[in-house]
């Protein structure tokens, strides 16, 4: 018997679909500006990927910003705080889980409850990508836009092509990081429960 | 170099030079005005009454005959654009041989050792951030100065007179590259000058860009420096002028990686832009300077494709597999 937990809130929902568009937005017009010549702009082409790229930024940063404030000025911050004792082992059971005990039908080492709507795995790559990769993506961008603060040379390589090139690098893992959450989002209760749950808010245990 | 020296042997022989033709010093508002009443006031600027002019006429005191003479066009100051140079609040006499203050100019003066950027700017704490040390040391290795002998001096491409750094702050892009360009043009544009400079041979000497895709627009969006200078992260403009032979000729030192040049650059475009059309009309909607293929680094998207690559065939393993024990969880349940 599964029960029903009201784990997104409507702010949250609103933020994750935001979220979303702006990062597909972002993925695409990224992927443009990387492999589009003269001859061929891929999706969008060249130029206008390039502005649509630097405005859904900008809408991403005011959307994190607001992401930010309310994990600090509500319940839902307390799901990005890891205990660090014990974590390796955690995601060990939780990996394990996904790679060989899922299909033996092992039950689930950390199912959604009350207080928990992470797994492990999930909650360290959800503060990795939220706290880590997601910040140093603005930093980067944001710096290409005010390029004049960027170091003219760091060791022997041009301090723009290295903000350039991490922020690549950091796109990629964006990317990794998407297909990865949406595919595991396919292994809730049934391969909808979880996106039924991100539009209604109630996640379903299992 | 021998034609200058011959140019100037004319224009000192003359006898009596009086005004006539002279550059007209128009009327200006504010800071031009004040700098002409300034001219007008100093006496050893009087040199100017004369070498403002391409015509003067002249007067043999002893046969009272008067004569006009073209001024070579080298020794024609233009008081307006001297004026607003950077050492527009210099005598003549400041930089000249004592010897030009008298009339005829004696044979002596025409021997003075002029002044290089060095002479006053060198080692001087006031000028530490323009580097002249470090341009001077740059130059000492460029072609310019081991293939003259020395005889290439700082006042070859820049006019001492005309010199303003503000200049160059002040004007688009597209201006100071044709600026940067027209200073190299000046002798390697002109047939007669490089065939008199050099006895190599004119297809040795003058540039040679056919090899260049779209060479017309390159020209006129580069400086002739950014190929034919070892760049440096220092000196802000460089100046060893590299042999034709080491030139730039690879296309992604400019147009790809890790080139100081790009990152530099793009820094300007970006400000300029910024500058003009505000953060929103220049930085995000229209934001030249990004470049196609910049950021392209084979290595990084090749690891980044894969790596996208393992993670898709992780997930298409681990959905088949998925697949495979779904009808057999179902029968066990």
């Amino acid at each position: 018997m599964s029960k029903n937990f009201y784990h997104y809130p409507v702010w949250v929902r609103l933020w994750h679909v935001m979220n979303a568009i702006l990062c597909l937005f972002l993925i695409v017009t990224g992927f443009s500006m990387l492999y589009s010549n003269p001859d061929n702009g891929l999706v969008v082409g060249f130029k206008r990927a390039v502005s649509i790229h630097n405005v859904s930024g900008i809408l991403l940063t005011v959307s994190y910003t607001l992401f930010l404030f309310g994990n600090l000025f509500t319940a839902n911050g307390k799901h990005y705080l890891v205990a660090m004792k014990g974590t390796g082992k955690r995601l060990w059971q939780q990996g394990y889980y996904y790679v060989y005990g899922y299909f033996k039908g092992q039950k689930a080492p950390y199912p959604v409850d009350g207080e928990h709507k992470f797994n492990p795995l999930q909650q360290v790559s959800y503060v990795g990508v939220m706290y880590l990769i997601l910040p140093m993506l603005f930093i980067t961008g944001w710096a290409m836009m005010f390029p004049e603060f960027i170091l003219k040379k760091f060791l022997r390589f041009s301090g723009i092509f290295l903000t350039d090139q991490f922020h690549v690098i950091l796109g990629f893992l964006v990317v990794i990081f998407l297909f990865i959450h949406l595919y595991v989002s396919t292994m809730g209760k049934s391969a909808l429960s979880n996106f039924r749950s991100i539009i209604t808010g109630w996640q379903e245990s299992h | 170099m021998d034609l200058n020296k011959l140019s100037f042997s004319f224009l000192f022989s003359v006898l009596l030079i009086s005004p006539a033709g002279a550059f007209p010093l128009q009327e200006k508002p504010g800071e031009e005005k004040k700098q002409l009443s300034l001219y007008a006031a100093d006496n050893e600027k009087n040199c100017l009454v004369c070498h403002s002019k391409l015509v003067y006429t002249i007067t043999d005191t002893v046969s009272g005959v008067t004569m006009k003479r073209m001024m070579s066009e080298q020794n024609v100051i233009n008081p307006d654009i001297f004026y607003n140079s950077v050492h527009w609040s210099f005598n003549c006499l400041d930089c000249h041989a004592e010897g030009f203050k008298s009339f005829p100019h004696p044979l002596e003066a025409r021997f003075e050792i002029g002044w290089n950027c060095l002479d006053c700017h060198g080692n001087d704490p006031n000028y530490a951030q323009y580097k002249f040390e470090e341009i001077d040391a740059e130059y000492h290795r460029s072609i310019h100065y081991t293939a003259t002998e020395g005889m290439f001096t700082c006042w070859d491409c820049h006019n001492a007179h005309y010199y303003n750094p503000l200049a160059r702050q002040d004007s688009s892009s597209r201006d100071q590259i044709f600026k940067s360009n027209e200073m190299c043009l000046r002798c390697h544009g002109n047939r007669d000058i490089m065939g008199m400079i050099s006895d190599k041979g004119l297809d040795k000497v003058l540039p040679k860009h056919e090899w260049l895709p779209n060479v017309e627009r390159h020209l006129e969006a580069v400086r002739c420096i950014d190929c034919h200078t070892r760049m440096t992260d220092s000196v802000l403009v460089a100046h060893e002028i590299v042999p034709a032979d080491s030139a730039v000729k690879n296309c992604t030192d400019c147009h790809n990686k890790n080139s100081i040049l790009m990152g530099t650059l793009y820094k300007y475009v970006s400000k300029e832009n910024r500058d003009e059309k505000g953060f929103v009309n220049g930085v995000i909607f229209n934001n030249d300077s990004y470049v196609i293929g910049a950021n392209h680094s084979k290595f990084i998207t090749l690891t980044g494709k894969i790596v996208i690559g393992m993670t898709l065939a992780f997930a298409l393993v681990h959905i088949i597999f998925r697949m495979i024990i779904k009808p057999i969880k179902r029968y066990n349940e």
